[in-house]
Protein backbone atom coordinates (compact mmCIF):
# COMPACT_ATOMS: atom_id res chain seq x y z
CA UNK A 1 0.00 0.00 0.00
CA UNK A 2 1.31 3.19 -0.58
CA UNK A 3 1.91 6.29 1.80
CA UNK A 4 1.06 9.62 0.57
CA UNK A 5 1.97 13.08 2.49
CA UNK A 6 0.57 16.26 1.74
CA UNK A 7 1.55 19.69 2.50
CA UNK A 8 0.04 23.05 1.57
CA UNK A 9 1.98 25.65 2.50
CA UNK A 10 2.74 29.25 1.86
CA UNK A 11 5.64 30.69 -0.10
CA UNK A 12 7.34 31.88 2.70
CA UNK A 13 11.17 30.31 3.62
CA UNK A 14 10.08 29.43 7.17
CA UNK A 15 7.56 26.87 5.80
CA UNK A 16 10.64 25.26 4.10
CA UNK A 17 12.03 23.51 7.75
CA UNK A 18 8.63 21.78 8.21
CA UNK A 19 8.28 20.25 4.63
CA UNK A 20 12.11 19.13 4.66
CA UNK A 21 10.92 17.51 8.57
CA UNK A 22 8.32 15.69 6.48
CA UNK A 23 10.13 14.88 3.53
CA UNK A 24 13.53 13.53 5.57
CA UNK A 25 11.23 11.13 7.59
CA UNK A 26 9.56 9.58 5.12
CA UNK A 27 13.19 8.85 3.46
CA UNK A 28 14.00 7.35 6.66
CA UNK A 29 10.99 5.35 7.60
CA UNK A 30 11.60 3.24 3.78
CA UNK A 31 15.42 2.63 5.09
CA UNK A 32 16.90 5.01 3.29
CA UNK A 33 20.86 5.39 4.55
CA UNK A 34 21.07 8.89 6.63
CA UNK A 35 23.23 10.89 3.78
CA UNK A 36 20.00 9.26 1.18
CA UNK A 37 17.77 11.06 3.72
CA UNK A 38 19.86 14.20 3.67
CA UNK A 39 19.90 14.19 0.00
CA UNK A 40 16.79 13.26 -0.89
CA UNK A 41 15.44 16.71 1.68
CA UNK A 42 18.03 18.80 0.06
CA UNK A 43 16.58 17.83 -3.60
CA UNK A 44 13.06 19.16 -2.13
CA UNK A 45 13.88 21.80 -0.43
CA UNK A 46 15.94 22.77 -3.43
CA UNK A 47 13.37 22.68 -5.83
CA UNK A 48 10.88 24.68 -3.44
CA UNK A 49 13.33 27.32 -3.08
CA UNK A 50 13.16 27.57 -6.84
CA UNK A 51 9.13 27.79 -6.41
CA UNK A 52 9.77 30.84 -4.06
CA UNK A 53 12.38 32.59 -5.83
CA UNK A 54 11.64 32.44 -9.37
CA UNK A 55 7.53 31.01 -9.91
CA UNK A 56 6.79 33.43 -6.88
CA UNK A 57 9.38 35.79 -7.18
CA UNK A 58 9.58 36.15 -3.61
CA UNK A 59 5.79 36.87 -2.93
CA UNK A 60 5.60 35.09 0.61
CA UNK A 61 2.15 34.53 0.65
CA UNK A 62 1.32 31.79 -2.46
CA UNK A 63 0.15 28.50 -2.26
CA UNK A 64 2.64 25.58 -2.64
CA UNK A 65 1.42 22.22 -2.45
CA UNK A 66 3.54 18.97 -1.92
CA UNK A 67 2.54 15.62 -2.68
CA UNK A 68 4.70 12.96 -1.12
CA UNK A 69 4.32 9.53 -2.40
CA UNK A 70 6.11 6.39 -1.03
CA UNK A 71 5.55 3.42 -3.42
CA UNK A 72 7.39 0.03 -2.56
CA UNK A 73 10.07 0.79 -5.46
CA UNK A 74 10.13 4.94 -5.46
CA UNK A 75 9.50 7.96 -3.46
CA UNK A 76 7.44 10.34 -5.43
CA UNK A 77 7.32 14.26 -4.42
CA UNK A 78 5.52 16.66 -6.62
CA UNK A 79 5.30 20.21 -6.44
CA UNK A 80 2.40 22.46 -7.69
CA UNK A 81 2.92 26.51 -7.82
CA UNK A 82 0.47 28.69 -9.31
CA UNK A 83 3.39 31.01 -9.94
CA UNK A 84 5.44 31.87 -13.52
CA UNK A 85 6.71 28.90 -15.56
CA UNK A 86 10.07 28.72 -15.33
CA UNK A 87 12.72 29.64 -17.93
CA UNK A 88 13.64 26.79 -19.82
CA UNK A 89 17.06 27.12 -19.86
CA UNK A 90 17.41 26.74 -15.76
CA UNK A 91 15.99 23.41 -16.16
CA UNK A 92 18.41 21.95 -18.67
CA UNK A 93 21.53 20.34 -16.83
CA UNK A 94 24.06 22.63 -17.43
CA UNK A 95 28.04 22.79 -16.04
CA UNK A 96 28.76 24.22 -12.87
CA UNK A 97 30.81 27.18 -12.90
CA UNK A 98 33.45 27.69 -9.85
CA UNK A 99 32.68 31.22 -9.75
CA UNK A 100 28.69 31.84 -9.60
CA UNK A 101 26.59 32.90 -6.61
CA UNK A 102 23.43 31.14 -7.92
CA UNK A 103 22.26 28.74 -10.08
CA UNK A 104 23.43 25.49 -7.95
CA UNK A 105 19.86 24.46 -6.52
CA UNK A 106 18.99 22.71 -10.04
CA UNK A 107 22.05 20.89 -10.45
CA UNK A 108 21.74 19.71 -7.39
CA UNK A 109 18.72 18.68 -7.52
CA UNK A 110 19.30 16.59 -10.76
CA UNK A 111 22.47 14.94 -9.21
CA UNK A 112 20.71 13.56 -6.31
CA UNK A 113 17.04 12.51 -7.58
CA UNK A 114 17.04 9.93 -10.33
CA UNK A 115 13.92 11.80 -12.72
CA UNK A 116 13.33 14.96 -12.87
CA UNK A 117 10.09 15.34 -14.65
CA UNK A 118 8.53 19.54 -15.35
CA UNK A 119 4.87 19.92 -16.51
CA UNK A 120 2.69 23.12 -17.09
CA UNK A 121 -1.04 22.25 -16.01
CA UNK A 122 -3.79 24.33 -16.22
CA UNK A 123 -3.18 27.09 -13.56
CA UNK A 124 0.24 26.17 -12.55
CA UNK A 125 3.46 24.58 -12.71
CA UNK A 126 4.41 20.61 -11.38
CA UNK A 127 7.61 19.88 -10.71
CA UNK A 128 7.95 15.69 -10.08
CA UNK A 129 11.03 14.44 -8.09
CA UNK A 130 11.38 10.22 -8.36
CA UNK A 131 14.08 8.85 -6.43
CA UNK A 132 14.30 4.82 -6.42
CA UNK A 133 14.39 3.47 -3.49
CA UNK A 134 16.89 -0.04 -3.50
CA UNK A 135 15.15 -3.75 -3.66
CA UNK A 136 14.52 -4.87 -0.07
CA UNK A 137 15.93 -7.84 1.66
CA UNK A 138 14.22 -10.86 0.55
CA UNK A 139 11.64 -9.17 -1.80
CA UNK A 140 10.57 -11.04 -4.95
CA UNK A 141 11.92 -9.36 -8.40
CA UNK B 1 19.88 29.86 12.35
CA UNK B 2 22.17 31.64 14.86
CA UNK B 3 25.19 33.49 14.01
CA UNK B 4 27.78 34.95 16.92
CA UNK B 5 31.13 36.38 16.40
CA UNK B 6 33.96 35.46 19.29
CA UNK B 7 37.89 36.03 19.66
CA UNK B 8 40.31 33.02 20.34
CA UNK B 9 43.73 34.14 20.46
CA UNK B 10 43.55 36.91 17.68
CA UNK B 11 41.28 34.80 15.66
CA UNK B 12 37.92 36.20 14.76
CA UNK B 13 35.36 33.24 14.73
CA UNK B 14 31.83 33.12 13.57
CA UNK B 15 29.33 30.25 15.32
CA UNK B 16 26.91 28.93 13.03
CA UNK B 17 24.20 27.23 14.81
CA UNK B 18 20.94 25.08 13.25
CA UNK B 19 19.08 25.30 9.64
CA UNK B 20 20.84 28.21 6.79
CA UNK B 21 18.26 28.29 3.94
CA UNK B 22 17.03 30.72 1.95
CA UNK B 23 15.17 32.21 5.04
CA UNK B 24 18.15 32.38 6.86
CA UNK B 25 21.20 32.85 4.97
CA UNK B 26 20.78 36.53 4.34
CA UNK B 27 21.12 36.97 7.99
CA UNK B 28 24.69 34.89 8.05
CA UNK B 29 26.19 36.58 5.05
CA UNK B 30 25.45 40.14 6.95
CA UNK B 31 27.12 38.86 9.72
CA UNK B 32 30.05 37.58 8.12
CA UNK B 33 30.52 40.18 6.00
CA UNK B 34 30.29 43.05 8.63
CA UNK B 35 32.52 40.53 10.56
CA UNK B 36 35.05 40.56 7.56
CA UNK B 37 35.67 44.17 7.43
CA UNK B 38 37.15 44.36 11.10
CA UNK B 39 39.80 41.66 10.38
CA UNK B 40 42.58 40.02 8.29
CA UNK B 41 41.16 36.68 9.02
CA UNK B 42 37.82 35.23 9.56
CA UNK B 43 36.60 31.81 10.51
CA UNK B 44 33.32 30.00 10.15
CA UNK B 45 32.72 27.31 12.63
CA UNK B 46 30.21 25.00 11.17
CA UNK B 47 30.44 22.43 13.48
CA UNK B 48 26.56 23.12 14.79
CA UNK B 49 24.95 23.28 11.63
CA UNK B 50 21.79 20.91 11.04
CA UNK B 51 20.97 21.90 7.58
CA UNK B 52 22.48 23.60 4.80
CA UNK B 53 21.45 24.77 1.10
CA UNK B 54 22.53 26.17 -1.75
CA UNK B 55 21.92 29.60 -1.02
CA UNK B 56 24.34 29.12 2.18
CA UNK B 57 26.41 27.97 0.26
CA UNK B 58 26.53 30.93 -2.01
CA UNK B 59 26.95 33.00 1.37
CA UNK B 60 29.44 31.07 2.23
CA UNK B 61 31.11 31.52 -1.21
CA UNK B 62 30.00 35.54 -1.49
CA UNK B 63 32.15 36.40 1.80
CA UNK B 64 34.94 33.59 0.40
CA UNK B 65 35.17 36.05 -2.60
CA UNK B 66 34.86 39.36 -0.31
CA UNK B 67 37.93 37.89 1.21
CA UNK B 68 40.13 37.13 -1.59
CA UNK B 69 39.23 40.84 -2.97
CA UNK B 70 40.55 42.46 0.40
CA UNK B 71 43.15 40.21 0.23
CA UNK B 72 42.28 38.64 3.47
CA UNK B 73 41.22 34.60 4.61
CA UNK B 74 37.65 33.07 4.99
CA UNK B 75 38.26 30.01 6.61
CA UNK B 76 35.91 26.91 7.39
CA UNK B 77 36.28 24.37 10.18
CA UNK B 78 33.82 21.84 12.06
CA UNK B 79 31.80 20.48 8.86
CA UNK B 80 29.25 17.81 9.97
CA UNK B 81 28.52 15.30 7.21
CA UNK B 82 25.92 17.43 5.65
CA UNK B 83 27.62 20.69 5.57
CA UNK B 84 30.40 18.26 3.64
CA UNK B 85 27.95 16.50 1.06
CA UNK B 86 26.30 19.84 -0.07
CA UNK B 87 29.76 21.18 -0.81
CA UNK B 88 30.74 17.81 -2.77
CA UNK B 89 27.44 18.35 -4.39
CA UNK B 90 28.34 21.93 -5.56
CA UNK B 91 31.62 21.11 -6.38
CA UNK B 92 33.07 23.62 -4.34
CA UNK B 93 35.18 21.80 -1.30
CA UNK B 94 38.17 22.81 -3.78
CA UNK B 95 37.41 26.28 -3.05
CA UNK B 96 37.38 26.47 0.59
CA UNK B 97 40.04 26.22 2.86
CA UNK B 98 38.69 23.72 5.45
CA UNK B 99 39.73 22.72 8.45
CA UNK B 100 39.24 19.85 11.15
CA UNK B 101 39.16 21.99 13.95
CA UNK B 102 39.52 25.23 15.68
CA UNK B 103 42.83 24.65 16.96
CA UNK B 104 44.31 23.62 13.32
CA UNK B 105 42.97 27.01 12.11
CA UNK B 106 44.76 28.08 14.78
CA UNK B 107 48.00 26.64 14.32
CA UNK B 108 47.20 27.47 10.46
CA UNK B 109 46.54 31.20 10.63
CA UNK B 110 48.24 32.25 13.63
CA UNK B 111 50.76 29.52 14.38
CA UNK B 112 49.86 29.09 17.97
Amino acid sequence: MEVLIKFVVPSHPRYLRLVRAGVGELAAFHELAPEECRAVMLAVDEALANVIRHAYRSDYERPIEVNCRALPDRLEFALFDQGEAPDPSRLAPHPLDDVALSGRGTHIIRSIMDEVAYEQLPGGNQLRLTKLLPPRKGAKS
Amino acid sequence: MNASVRSNKGLTIVDVQGHIDLGTSPALRKTMLESLKNVDCLAANLADVKYIDSSGIASLLEVLKEAKRKGKKFVLFGLTAGVREVLQLTRLTGVFEIHATEDDVLNSVTGA
